[in-house]
């Protein structure tokens, strides 16, 4: 692999800190140095925050110095993803129109993160709003993978996933509205999480499809990747949505599988569709899981292959609605206006000149299905249809504790690959029904396939049940250790 | 086209949408102040702004429950059903007052429904208007082309104070047919949500906007009938613009109706503006394009689901209504319907006025006469005439309902006269001791000692000695000048009965 040398788990870069076997200071500055080298090449960071970074590992030292308990993630540097606001810096969602936006505020997930002792180092690229699945429609130049620069990192949190894979720091947030976070995960053979729909506050992450969006971890290990989770997760008085819901202690039994092992594979999952050696290298994984004891169950999820129908209309629907605040008013991007030209003029210009192409398509898509005349035809329907999809997988979860299937149905692309939108659409096959039913999943590195002369890495992708996460987080621990 | 018909009759149909501002302590959907609230009435421009009222990217909603129970409050008054289950929908467009690009409001799911308001007319007849739905809706901010302190500015400048204040809207069904109804209507239900607590209900600051809806009812002489076409008047806010809209739109349609001939019809609504200073309508917008604003569920909030138990403790907090409390003036005090009318303008001086009479039928329990009647003679003689004099409002002059029950119980027991009493009053506005004590203090308790009256009785008769013989020699009419001659040099202290008395006494 093309990687940097194996990175240290959380726990004992955390450890080392806390015993003062190393400074925060020290760690940050290497972290920030792997940042630097690798990101001319990957372009994985739109904006590395050093003075800021360097500044609170110095004061963490000083805290750790006094013998202050600094928390679960204590100087752990971590990367966060261009949509999430954060006071530090600017925030620009891969936009132009946000170009140089600096928020006066931080996303609650951030916070909680830097509560337990993380270090913000920078902001990642990604797809601009998050709408892409390759992380190459984003106004700062694509991102690319770190297994071979010629292929995209997937997407949208393509630079949050690059900067794990390629060595540049241990942790970083994503955010997941149709497997942003997931797919990234697998095309660069990381551990990638989406939190079950209210499971991490919203607060602070820009709204792209609003009952779809959830922050999420990208880490090394399924452990790690439990441990960020665990500091991020819980309610948020600043966030309705987000469910007054126990947050368990994910990682108290994470290497206790469950016992019974029930895995439902849907026999839609493993089909024509994928690449043929994706779809090998998962039913030996299956093969394994038989093998080490677990209870396969052969499945039936008709009506997932509707999930990109019904998610390519309700997330552009609330995407209209939810970027409708970029209009050149208060903040962002504003269009010269000249004598003559009026308010409609000011919003036309602004937004044409701000909003890269697939932004543009998505609104018109989402003003589309919610005008008079089709609105139940589209939207109405749509909703219909993942109700029916969340009763489809509410019965399967009767049945089995996790679904299993490759997170993406092909490995990293070449950049430019899929210029066609529907082709790229279909990157999400497997992933956006997790966010349309707002249950939990993760994709799991699954070992690598051979394409065009390149080992390239492949995701493997559970779903649990909304709020079973740590249920979650042990089976991919299963998962994690087979062969 | 004309109609060959002539007109037979005309009938006004009115339907009104009310947008009330409650005044909640913060804003419908986050902490930051709201400018509905007394405390924040005359904030500068954009102080009452944070990231979710200037809608920054990552900001989001979380609603006020104080929102809802107002709203709620206002729907129990009006004889509504209250919804069970609720949701926010989602009204987009583009506008420089509205910061997310869309406003939150509830489009299919109200939070009020089906009720009535019957109001009692002059005449003894009652008027019955249908309320067909109140929903809760957040106000948008303002614009403006004036810089602080009046000075034009070239260009649109955006006040975002307003923006997320909660707003409810109330629609009543189309059954009223004059603008004296419809005012009626718009005076009680400001004077309900004033009693409700749920705004100050200051008409000039838009606390309560009115846009009737309006159409008139032509009866042909050939027995036939044409509605015309409905227009909506924006925003109107004072009850004399409400009347001076609706007068101006029946004649004007009408006359419109002769020239063109044109009926209600799809598409055929208009909204017009009014002129305050010319006393017109202004065509606003030509058709109701049926604008699409493309309402959809907003995902960013739950559901609100008002439970048996909190629609109690909200029913529980609705006090006497003053149309009820006029009612009860009126029948049971015997007070005038103007005084009735007078003592329920304002909910704290009603309060004044309730507390006031309590604590004198408590002080005074044999009072000749209900205590209510006093109280309000009192407030509205004594009261009233200091009230104007200040500028004040009469239950804000000081004096405590405690001290008025302490005034009446002396004054009924005739130890001060009524022109001390006036007096008294005056003195009690500027302190809190008791009605006794303050009228021993200026000297304004009745005088009854023989001594002393005798001396200010044999004075006045020698002053008077006109009216002294006039007296005896049985011209009743002479003694007003002998017990004003008394008065006079007792300061007014003196029982004038007691001196009439001695008059007989001393010349018959």
């Amino acid at each position: 692999m093309s990687t940097d040398a194996p990175i240290a788990s959380l726990a004992d870069v955390a450890d080392a800190h806390r015993r003062g076997a190393t400074t925060v200071e020290a760690t940050v500055r290497s972290c920030l140095e792997r940042v630097d080298r690798r990101n001319d090449e990957l372009n994985s960071f739109r904006e590395v925050h050093h003075a800021e970074a360097l500044a609170a590992a110095s004061t963490l030292d000083e805290r750790l110095a006094r013998g202050d308990d600094v928390g679960p993630l204590a100087g752990v540097p971590v990367a966060v993803k261009d949509n999430i606001v954060t006071r530090a810096g600017t925030t620009c969602c891969g936009s132009r129109i946000l170009e140089g936006y600096r928020s006066p505020f931080t996303a609650t997930a951030v916070e909680r993160l830097a509560a337990a002792g993380a270090i913000v180092i920078g902001k990642t690229n990604c797809d601009e709003f998050a709408m892409g699945s390759s992380s190459e429609h984003c106004a700062y130049g694509p991102v690319r993978n770190p297994w071979d620069p010629a292929r995209v990192p997937g997407g949208s949190s393509g630079g949050s996933a690059a900067a794990v894979a390629g060595g540049q720091c241990p942790a970083a947030l994503g955010s997941d509205t149709g497997g942003s976070v997931r797919q990234p995960a697998a095309l660069c053979g990381v551990v990638g999480v989406k939190p079950s729909y209210g499971r991490v506050s919203r607060w602070g992450l820009v709204a792209f499809g609003s009952s779809l969006d959830q922050i999420g971890p990208f880490a090394a290990s399924v452990a790690d990747a439990a441990r960020l989770l665990g500091v991020m997760a819980g309610p948020d008085e600043r966030d309705s949505t987000c469910a007054d819901v126990p947050v368990p202690d994910y990682l108290a039994r994470l290497e206790t599988p469950p016992d019974p092992l029930r895995i439902g594979v849907p026999r839609q999952y493993l089909g024509d569709g994928n690449d043929p050696a994706v779809s090998e290298l998962i039913a030996g994984k299956i093969q394994l899981l038989r093998e080490a004891g677990a209870t396969i169950i052969d499945i039936d999820l008709p009506l997932t292959t509707h999930g990109i129908a019904t998610y390519y209309v309700i997330a552009p629907a609330e995407a209209s609605s939810n970027l409708a605040r970029f209009d050149g008013i208060r903040y962002g991007r504003r269009a010269k206006t000249g004598p003559g030209d009026d308010l409609f003029d000011l919003y036309a210009r602004s937004r044409a000149e701000g909003f890269g192409p697939e932004v543009k398509r998505r609104i018109m898509l989402g003003t589309y299905v919610l005008s008079a005349g089709y609105y139940d035809a589209y939207y109405v329907r749509a909703l219909k249809v993942r109700r029916l999809i969340k009763n489809e997988l509410d019965g399967a979860f009767a049945h089995c504790d996790a679904i299993l299937g490759p997170t993406s149905p092909v490995p990293a692309f070449p950049l430019g690959e899929r210029a066609d939108p529907l082709t790229m659409y279909r990157c999400d096959v497997y992933t956006a029904i997790t966010n349309i039913a707002g249950i939990c999943g993760i994709s799991v590195p699954a070992g690598t396939i051979e394409t065009d002369g390149r080992r390239l890495p492949v995701g493997l992708h559970l779903q649990c049940p909304a709020f079973a996460e740590e249920t979650m987080f042990r089976i991919a621990r299963v998962c994690e250790q087979l062969g | 086209m004309s109609s060959p018909a002539t007109i037979a009759s005309t009938r006004l149909k009115i339907g009104l949408e009310i947008h009330v501002e409650l005044a909640t302590r913060s804003k419908m959907f986050t902490r930051t102040a709201n400018v509905a609230h007394p405390d924040h009435f005359d904030a500068a421009p954009n102080t009452l702004v944070d990231p979710v009222v200037a809608a920054l990217p990552g900001a989001l909603p979380v609603l006020n429950r104080r929102a809802i129970e107002m709203s709620i409050m206002v729907g129990l008054a009006l004889d509504c059903r209250i919804a069970s289950f609720s949701k926010w929908d989602r009204k987009n467009y583009f506008y420089p007052d509205l910061p997310k690009g869309y406003q939150i409001s509830q489009y299919d799911l109200p939070l009020c429904a089906d009720g009535a308001l019957t109001l009692p007319r002059p005449d003894g007849t009652v008027k019955r208007v249908g309320i067909t739905r109140c929903h809760l809706e957040e106000d948008t901010g303002k614009l403006g082309h004036e810089l602080p302190g009046g000075l034009h500015y070239d260009g649109s400048l955006v006040d975002l104070n307003r923006a997320g204040t909660p707003l409810l809207e109330i629609v009543t069904e189309p059954d009223l047919e004059d603008a004296d109804d419809t005012v009626s209507f718009a005076k009680e239900l400001r004077s309900i949500c004033r009693f409700l607590g749920v705004t100050e209900g200051i008409m000039q600051r838009g606390h309560m906007r009115f846009e009737p809806n309006i159409n008139v009812i032509i009866q042909t002489s050939d027995g036939h009938e044409y509605a015309t076409p409905v227009v909506e008047v924006k925003n109107l806010n004072s009850f004399r613009a409400v009347k001076g809209a609706i007068d101006y739109e029946r004649d004007r349609q009408v006359a419109a109706w002769r020239e063109d001939g044109l009926v209600m019809g799809p598409g055929a609504k208009s909204t017009r503006g009014w002129d305050d200073t010319r006393g017109v309508t202004v065509l606003q917008r030509e058709k109701e394009d049926a604008h699409d604003y493309r309402y959809f569920p907003d995902p960013d909030l739950v559901p609100v689901v008002v439970d048996d138990a909190w629609r109690e403790t909200i029913a529980a907090s609705i006090p006497e209504l003053p149309m009820k409390r006029r009612a009860r003036y009126v029948s049971e005090y015997g007070l005038s319907p103007a005084d009735a009318v007078t003592l329920t303008d304002d909910p704290r001086l009603c309060d004044f006025y309730d507390t006031a009479v309590i604590a004198t039928a408590a002080a005074t329990p044999d009072l000749s006469g209900p205590a209510g009647l006093a109280v309000a003679k009192l407030l509205l003689n004594a009261g009233a005439k200091r009230a104007n004099e200040t500028d004040r409002a009469i239950h804000e002059l000081g004096i405590g309902p405690e001290q008025v029950a302490q005034l009446i119980a002396l004054r009924e027991a005739n130890e001060v006269g009524s022109t001390a009493a006036d007096e008294l009053f005056g003195h009690l506005c500027q302190t809190d001791e008791a009605a006794r004590a303050v009228a021993e203090r200026e000297g304004l308790l009745q005088v009854r000692d023989d001594d002393a009256l005798d001396a200010w009785v044999d004075a006045a008769i020698a002053a008077q000695p006109q009216a002294a013989d006039d007296f005896a020699a049985g011209k009743d009419a002479a003694a007003g000048r002998l017990v004003g001659e008394v008065m006079k040099r007792s300061q007014g202290k003196a029982d004038a009965k007691a001196v009439r008395g001695k008059l007989e006494e001393r010349l018959r």
